[in-house]
């Protein structure tokens, strides 16, 4: 929206930031985004988050990956119809290895790319409103507000011992 | 742990990407060198053919496949330090992993040219890919090494992706702390990671399960290297022993890399704060149980031949002791079992000199291990006039320090262009240690 600013508070204890967000909405401004250096875990229980779904996908690639294993292996051995030894054309013991590594790479594919979907990754954009003090030792919390009220937000920030970042 | 805040963490590691002095790239240039070396003398072979190697029959499996076994193993312990001990939550971990992964990825590298080097006809490479090749044979996935190329290539990308998972958000503290060209690649590279509150609820999930698929990963792909001769019907090879027993060792070897890696590193790099003698001495004290447990695959061994009463096995392994190649044996237990057996002395593993000779013992100790399994099974196995005897020949060695050159010539430049120890994870040691 024109009318909305945003204004990051940047706290150097991890407490204070998560405090900060609990505040935010009883304060009347609206929270965007938590910053931190290392996953804090005190900020994530302030916003009240479900785990993340990156699972889901990794499972969806590791019974990808096991089922392409054995079907690779199966197809290509149908393909050269010859018995060696006694041995059956379809031997699922040895095909399971294949079956086993493939499960392991789709799964880590699968892993990748919901990390990728889940966290909106590359995500250049959001680097406008981004102060690089939250990859050091600060922790940014990011909020909005319409821009007669940016003063209030600045000032509420500071109260809780903040440092201020205005994005234009 | 440390007792570094997150400014000092990031400034310790940021100062190690500062502009090279000239000695380093003396050091680059030279290993440079070993690298066209090692590709000359490979190029030289491809011309002249597989034969200008000291390999015949009966021993086929030369140096080459010495070195794709030492590699293979190597490469073990960066992802299993980084992976296991995330899952166990060992703090010690944090200062070495991330150099450990590299170790990894390039470790890999080269095992994975062995094979390349090997195969003599290069260009018929494709034959091992799943496509039916000019005869419209398909590959046979009942050969171990099928397995083998299936495995070692899921290892190279899965580690690669792991390593990559995990350099990102450091990369947004370079992107951070830069201008110009470097900001720019770095901006590229980091994904435009900012730290965001979705960012980390995903990726401490996606690292864990990264974590939890890497171990099974690990144990497998060695598993499948020691098939390679444990499904061969050679005395000293074909034993089921074998698969724990590669494992073991690829992780000694690998451990002992990580020393012989990080000790230096961590003197160039004044790393003493981040990387401290506890840390070393934990890695010491994993390698006492890898050497006990490679001791104890080596007796058991000769247990299975002598108590088999199979008069070909036993041979084999009387031959290892007292034949040709004797020597070979009795530097591979020296090495990996009787010398890391100091470590059971404190003044010992928090000594930095007896760390890295001891390291470099083992390393020694590990390439000979596999000389001895690999050379010494084919060279004498079930008829005597088929016996025969094996030496590297010139292009082999060239080789063969092309490999250790284009190791450490990816490690040089790694390690100025790339946060060799992970910020991120530091700053949550100091987190939980503060």
């Amino acid at each position: 929206m024109p009318d909305e600013t945003f204004i990051m508070g940047l706290f150097k204890d991890e407490g204070k930031a998560a405090k900060v967000i609990l505040e935010l909405a009883a304060a009347g401004f609206s929270f965007r985004r938590a910053h931190s250096p290392i996953p804090s875990h005190r900020i994530l229980e302030a916003l009240k988050l479900k785990k993340g779904r990156v699972g889901w996908f990794t499972l969806a690639g590791g019974i990808f990956g096991f089922f392409t294993g054995f079907a690779l292996a199966i197809f290509t051995a149908v393909q050269w119809n010859m018995i060696v030894s006694g041995k059956p054309i379809v031997s699922l013991i040895p095909f399971f290895i294949v079956g086993f590594e493939f499960t392991i790479l789709f799964s880590v594919f699968g892993n990748v790319i919901g990390l990728l979907v889940c966290s909106r990754l590359p995500d250049y954009r959001g680097l406008e409103t981004y102060d690089p003090r939250c990859s050091g030792e600060h922790f940014g919390v990011l909020a909005a507000c319409e821009t007669g009220r940016a003063g209030e937000l600045m000032d509420f920030f500071q109260k809780k011992g903040g440092e201020v970042k205005v994005f234009a | 742990m440390t007792d570094l805040t997150y400014a000092q963490i990031d400034q310790t590691i940021l100062n190690t990407l500062e502009r090279p002095r000239p000695r380093y790239w003396f050091f680059v240039v030279l290993v440079l060198c070993g690298v066209l070396l090692g590709a000359g003398a490979w190029t030289y072979q491809i011309f002249v053919g597989i034969g200008v190697g000291g390999q015949n029959i009966p021993v086929a499996w030369g140096t080459y496949l010495i070195n794709f076994v030492f590699w293979v193993g190597i490469a073990h312990s960066g992802t299993l330090i980084s992976a296991i001990l995330h899952l166990f939550r060992a703090g010690w971990r944090n200062p070495i992993a991330r150099a450990a992964e590299t170790m990894t990825v390039f470790a890999v590298c080269c095992a994975g040219l062995f094979p390349f080097i090997h195969l003599g006809r290069v260009w018929q490479v494709y034959f091992m890919l799943p496509l039916p090749n000019q005869r419209f044979l398909w590959p046979n996935f009942l050969s171990p090494l099928m397995f083998d190329v299936v495995a070692i290539s899921t290892y190279l990308t899965v580690s690669s992706l792991f390593w990559y998972t995990g350099l990102v958000p450091d990369l947004a503290v370079v992107r951070d702390r830069s201008t110009g060209l470097r900001y720019k690649v770095f901006r590229i590279l980091s994904l435009g990671w900012s730290g965001a509150h979705r960012q980390w609820l995903n990726y401490s999930r996606g690292y864990l399960f990264f974590a939890a698929l890497a171990p099974p990963l690990v144990i497998s792909v060695h598993s499948v290297v020691s098939w390679d001769f444990a499904l061969g019907v050679v005395p000293g090879w074909h034993t089921t022993i074998f698969a724990p027993y590669f494992v073991a060792g690829a992780i000694h070897s690998g451990l002992a890399m990580v020393l012989t890696l990080m000790i230096p590193l961590r003197r160039i790099f004044r790393y003493e704060a981040i990387i401290t003698v506890n840390v070393l001495e934990n890695v010491a004290k994993t390698m006492i149980l890898t050497g006990l447990i490679v001791g104890l695959a080596y007796g058991t061994e000769y247990f299975i031949a002598w108590y088999s009463h199979n008069a070909v096995e036993w041979e084999s392994f009387r031959w290892r002791a007292i034949g040709e190649y004797a020597y070979g044996l009795y530097f591979m237990i020296i090495c990996n079992v009787l010398l890391p057996s100091l470590f059971l002395f404190k003044a010992v593993r928090r000594s930095i000199p007896w760390l890295f000779a001891l390291s470099l013992v083992v390393n020694f100790g590990m390439w000979w291990e596999r000389f001895v399994i690999i050379v010494g099974g084919v060279a004498h196995d079930f008829a005597p006039h088929a016996w025969g005897l094996y030496a590297p020949r010139l292009v082999e060695y060239c080789v063969m320090v092309g490999s250790f050159s284009l190791f450490f010539f990816l490690f040089l430049l790694f390690c100025k262009h790339l946060p060799s120890v992970s910020m991120t994870e530091m700053k949550e040691t100091a987190h939980h240690a503060g």
